[in-house]
This record gives C-alpha cells, structure tokens and sequence, in this order.
C-alpha cells in the first residue's frame, strides 16, 4: 500500500478526516435522493428518509417514527460533527481534556452501529413484500449512498487513534 | 493472580496495566482514560463459552428457517434471513447487499466463533494457538456485527405492514433473536473488553482492578 501512496497511513487523522469529508458529502444525496418505492393496492409512494419518518410520524407511530429519525438522521450528523470536533481538537498543541475526548470518541464508536437501521430495514422490507400488483417495496438508489454515509463514518472512527489526545497530553504509558 | 509478566492495553489510550484475575463483580478500568478493561466473570467462567456455542448453534436455522410471512388476498410469501439480501442483489445494489449480509450475518457468526475459540478450556490450547492470526483479522472488523440493528429493523418494519398485509413471525426470526442476545450475552460476559492475544505476554491474561 505504502509503494502505491507514499507516505499513506491507514491510521491517521489525515485518513479520518478524508473520510469524514466524503461521508458528508455523500450525506446530501442520502438525504435528497428516495431510499424506499412502495405500492400498497394501487397507492404508490417514493420516500426519502426524512419523508418516510414525516409518514410514520402521520400514521400515528411516534414511537418508530422517533427511533427511525434518530438512527437515520440524528446519529450520522451528530457523527461527523463529533469526528470534525475531534480532528479539530488532535490539532491543537496541547490536549485539554483528554480523558472527555476520549469518552467522546468511545461514544461515537458505539452509536454509529444504529445508523444501519435504514439499510437493514430497506433490504427486510424489500424481500419481503413482493406481491406482484398487489403490493411491492423496492429500495431505491438514496439507501446506497445512506449506506455509504454509515460504512464512511464507521472507517473514519476506525481510522482515528484517540491514542494521540494522550501522546499531546505528555503523558506515556507506564 | 495471572503470569507476573502479564499485561492489558487500553485500547483507546495505549495505557499499560499489570494483570490480576478479577472477581464476580469486580471491574477493571483503566487507570488513565477510565475506560472499562475488564470485568469479573458475571455468569461463571465458562458462560462466554457457552453462550457463543448456542449463538453458533441458533445461526442454522436463523438462516434456513423461515423468517416473516407475509400474506395478502390469499397470496404469501415467505422470506429467510438472506431473502433481503438477494433482492437487493437482483436490483444491482451489490455492494449494499454483501453489507447486509456481512453485518447481519457472517460478522456475527465470525465474532461467535471468535469468542468460542477465545474462551476454550486450556486443553485446546494448541488449537487456540494456531487460529490466533484468524482472531486477529476478526478484531478490526468485529464493529460490523451488528445482529441487534437487524432485530430492530425487523421489529419496525413489523409495526409499519402490520396495517397493509397479514403478518406471521416465522422459526427463523426467533432463533435469530435467540442468537443476538446470545452474542450480547457472551460479549459481555467475557473478561475482557480487549482481545487478550493483544497483551504484552501473549497469553489470555486477567487485568489489575
């Protein structure tokens, strides 16, 4: 790897952070682009992620509509902004707090996981209503760059070493 | 006590910690970054064990037996574990399908053998020897089992189609349940947070408290 990109580390705030400018990149399309086509008896729709949470919000199912919206929406977002203030923080000559820093990235570590709800949810429900004219779901093209988004964010948490808050901070390991 | 030379690394600040074998109850953090290390085995030493086993036991039928069926003015259909997966294949949504199927299914099954093999009596420590670069490669790659997000995509879509068709939750949507939360289980009943093959020694090795 390194003959191919000199200089390349797989580990490195320089990858994390490539990867965290693609994935918000890739986050306008995932927003703006439909994720799921449904057909129920002739009544057909195309949802965005958003416009499917709105959907259920209107069908009564709060509940769902809540989870759905925080895994799809608010979790990405609060993602890359918690890997931008991280990246942000690594620059700085001293770290401040590295002990929060390092809570904040162990966080984000574990949340990112429930961000794949919509892609899971895309695939069940496409294998599963096919009913020819009578109903039929079929994912469309936006849950290909949501899953981007979430695979994105995931090597970029992978691809940053919180090692280095404690290497500024002046304290080795012992 | 474990080996004198034994160690365990934070994984998230790199901090080095002497070795001690815990207690039930007792937990391991690390001295610097407060990240939890260690912990007491909960359900007894073997629990890690034989929880992976049944996991790995349950992913059969998960995977052969019937998940969701689905019916609708007298036409059904039925759909397995892999079902989502091929249909998001056929419509040219490959890279999203091996995903599914890698995160739903083959990293959970993966991560089961890996804690199964970790946690083999010392008796089998010849074969715990040789499969070590295979737990390796499964370290880095352990965040994408994701078995419990599936369960809850499964359980919305459930709540969104109950009103359009007829549901019936098959075998397979069960024994998938029962292997998720036998992973949870053996994940969280393992000593260790961190792969012990990481450790300074080399052996499986309890952390200091």
């Amino acid at each position: 790897m390194n003959r191919l990109l000199p200089g390349f580390q797989l580990k490195s705030p320089a990858t994390a952070a490539a990867l965290s400018v693609a994935a918000a990149i890739l986050l306008v399309p995932a927003n703006y682009l439909p994720v799921l086509s449904t057909d129920f008896s002739g009544q057909a729709r195309t949802d965005t992620i958003y416009s499917g949470v709105v959907e259920l919000w209107r069908q009564n199912l709060w509940a769902i509509a809540a989870i759905v919206f925080i895994a799809s929406i608010v979790i990405p977002i609060l993602k890359l902004l918690g890997l931008g203030w991280l990246l942000w923080c690594v620059r700085r000559p001293v770290a401040r707090n590295p002990r929060r820093e390092t809570k904040i990235y162990a966080t984000l570590d574990f949340i990112g996981r429930w961000s794949m709800l919509d892609v899971f949810l895309a695939a069940f429900l496409g294998g599963l209503v096919q009913f020819g004219q009578l109903s039929t779901v079929t994912p469309r093209s936006g849950i290909v760059a949501f899953g981007s988004v979430v695979v994105l964010t995931v090597l970029a948490t992978q691809a940053f070493d919180p090692r280095l808050f404690w290497r500024k901070h002046g304290s080795s390991p012992s | 006590m474990g080996p004198p030379d034994a160690t365990l690394t934070c994984h998230f600040c790199g901090q080095i910690h002497r070795a001690a074998r815990l207690e039930p109850g007792e937990k391991a953090r690390c001295v610097r970054c407060d990240t939890l290390l260690a912990h007491g085995p909960r359900l007894g030493r073997d629990a890690p064990l034989v929880f992976a086993v049944t996991g790995l036991a349950l992913a059969l039928p998960s995977a052969l037996l019937p998940f969701v069926t689905a019916g609708k003015l007298g036409d059904h259909q039925s759909c397995k574990l892999f079902t989502g997966v091929a249909a998001m294949w056929g419509d040219g949504m490959r890279a999203m399908a091996v995903l599914v199927l890698v995160c739903g299914g083959l990293m959970p099954i993966a991560l089961l053998a890996s804690i199964a093999v970790r946690n083999l009596p010392d008796r089998f420590r010849a074969l715990r020897q040789n499969v070590r670069p295979a737990l390796r490669l499964i370290r880095p790659l352990e965040h994408w089992a994701i078995p419990e997000v599936q369960v809850l995509a499964v359980l919305v879509a459930l709540v969104k189609l109950h009103s359009v068709v007829n549901l019936q939750v098959g075998p397979g949507f069960w024994s998938y349940c029962a292997m998720t939360v036998a992973l949870l289980v053996a994940q969280n009943s393992s000593e260790y947070d961190s792969d012990p093959a990481d450790n300074a020694s080399g052996e499986p090795a309890p952390a200091s408290s």
